[in-house]
């Protein structure tokens, strides 16, 4: 408990993590309403076939937000000081203050999932008074299971952004693949044209959990369960090497 | 010390050289942007045999590769400022304006080789594979493109590297960009002007559009790019000549 609170701690003292509240609560706000204001019309007249995406697309884009948390708490941890801080690495202090690594390792996925549900309620406490203040009475309702669904996918994204940090022990990889990944020109979406093994790929499949999209390929129940899968496969492949690992290398 | 203004440069020229070469980082960048193209470019053929679509396959990746010249832009300004390796350059090198001019110079003279390979290779292997269902394309069109290909890249590489010396970090130096190119600019790209750097960019290296009054020219495309490369490259000097280091 008390390393969670360390890693709570160390994860709202970073700088970047203010970039990621900005982009976090402010981006799904703004594509929302960007959507919003481009489907009024024929949602007015009626004849809209993606009433039932419309605030959620908000969801899907903005998770950038939370995979820049998930990177920043771990390439933070590996930042090299200046010489005159003595070249010294966050790692290596934070190790010997909790000796166990896996701890430490669990305590700081547990900080990113805490903050990423954080983030994700309140883009979703943003996203619901755009959408009725653009659509007044038009705007669809927000389930709960689709929030809850929306939620999780945030939070899987945390935590495969984090892994996949692990590994690199560098931001700028994993920033770049996930950041574009979750765009509009996703590779996967690409991949996807080429062959059906791509919609089990994580954001495919964690897409659906509540995206209810025309070319939807799985159910929410199963697309969460394979996103839930790569993210225990990722974290399982991240402990070991953590675990291994010589930390100064 | 009393050294001949020609020599001062070509030294300065061979240190940043030497600085960007010994980069790790940079070697696994361009690696990995090469795999990454390879493997798009593969995509983006093999869809295109599907739906019969008619090249610009070789140039589709060109969105993706752009990160990774962003990457190694940032990384060659960034760079300086981790472990404090900017106050031994400028130690050496007391003169701000001309010791980041320079440095971009040596970034061009790795980015222009590398674009030009890539999208060369993509070209290539696009042509190969849609031999028998692509109409000859003009060799003219391909050399312009090619060329627009090349320049684009590299004024990407450029942008970022300036932007990396204006954040001094890499992460939000990337964050902003990615945002800009990946993120904003293709959800909002109904609401923006045409002469933003991306869009413009993308005029450099496109085939001409069907419809010309709606669609920049390519000349067009390559001046507003290049202002757009030095509006930021200039912010980058005057911040670097005011600011701490």
């Amino acid at each position: 408990m008390r390393a969670l609170q360390a890693e709570l701690s160390k994860l709202f003292s970073l700088p970047g993590i203010w970039l990621a509240f900005l982009i976090g609560i402010l981006g799904p706000a703004a594509f929302a309403a960007l959507d919003c204001i481009a489907e009024k019309e024929d949602i007015l007249a009626g004849i809209s076939t993606r009433l039932p995406e419309v605030g959620f697309i908000g969801l899907g884009f903005g998770v950038q937000g939370v995979i820049l948390l998930g990177v920043l708490a771990v390439s933070s941890e590996y930042v090299t000081e200046s010489s005159e801080a003595g070249h010294g690495q966050q790692i290596t202090t934070s190790l010997t203050a909790v000796s166990s690594r896996l701890q430490v390792l669990l305590a700081k996925a547990a900080a990113v999932s805490v903050v990423s549900i954080l983030l994700c309620s309140l883009a979703i406490a943003a996203i619901v008074p755009v959408t009725r203040l653009i659509l007044g009475e038009y705007a669809p309702a927000m389930e709960w299971t689709r929030l809850a669904g929306a939620t999780l996918y945030w939070m899987f994204t945390a935590l495969i952004a984090f892994s996949f940090t692990v590994l690199t022990k560098n931001g700028m990889i994993p920033l770049t693949l996930l950041m574009i990944n979750s765009s509009l020109v996703s590779f996967s979406v690409l991949l996807a044209k080429v062959t059906t093994l791509a919609y089990y790929l994580p954001d495919r499949a964690g897409i659906d959990m509540f995206m209810s999209m025309s070319d939807a390929y799985h159910t929410p129940l199963a697309g969460g369960l394979v996103m839930l899968a790569w993210v225990a496969v990722l974290l399982a492949i991240a402990a070991i090497v953590f675990q291994r690992r010589d930390v100064g290398a | 010390m009393n050294i001949q203004a020609g020599r001062k440069f070509t030294r300065i020229l061979g240190a940043e050289w030497g600085k960007l070469v010994t980069l790790p980082a940079v070697w696994l960048i361009l690696a990995g942007t090469f795999v990454a193209q390879w493997v798009l470019t593969a995509a983006y053929t093999s869809v295109a045999l599907q739906e019969g679509a008619i090249l610009s396959a070789g140039l589709a990746s060109m969105r993706y590769l752009q990160a990774g010249f962003m990457m190694l832009g940032v990384t060659a300004t960034a760079s300086e400022y981790t472990g404090g390796q900017i106050r031994t350059t400028l130690t050496a090198l007391p003169w701000r304006g001309l010791q980041l001019s320079v440095k971009h110079l040596a970034l061009v003279m790795i980015a222009v080789p590398a674009a030009f390979l890539m999208a060369a290779s993509g070209v290539l292997y696009a042509s190969l594979m849609l031999r028998d269902t692509a109409v000859g394309l003009e060799p003219d069109l391909i050399a312009a493109s090619l060329a627009g290909a090349t320049g684009y890249l590299t004024f990407t590489a450029l942008l970022g590297a300036a932007a990396g010396a204006i954040w001094r970090r890499t992460t939000p130096a990337l964050v902003i960009l990615l945002g800009y190119y990946f993120i904003v600019s293709p959800l909002a790209g109904a609401y923006l002007p045409d002469y933003l750097p991306d869009t413009a960019g993308y005029y450099m290296y496109a085939p001409p559009s069907a419809d010309p009054h709606n669609a920049l020219t390519r000349m067009q495309g390559t001046g507003i790019s290049i202002l757009w490369t030095l509006l930021f490259i200039t912010a980058a000097i005057l911040l670097y000549r005011k600011r701490d280091a």
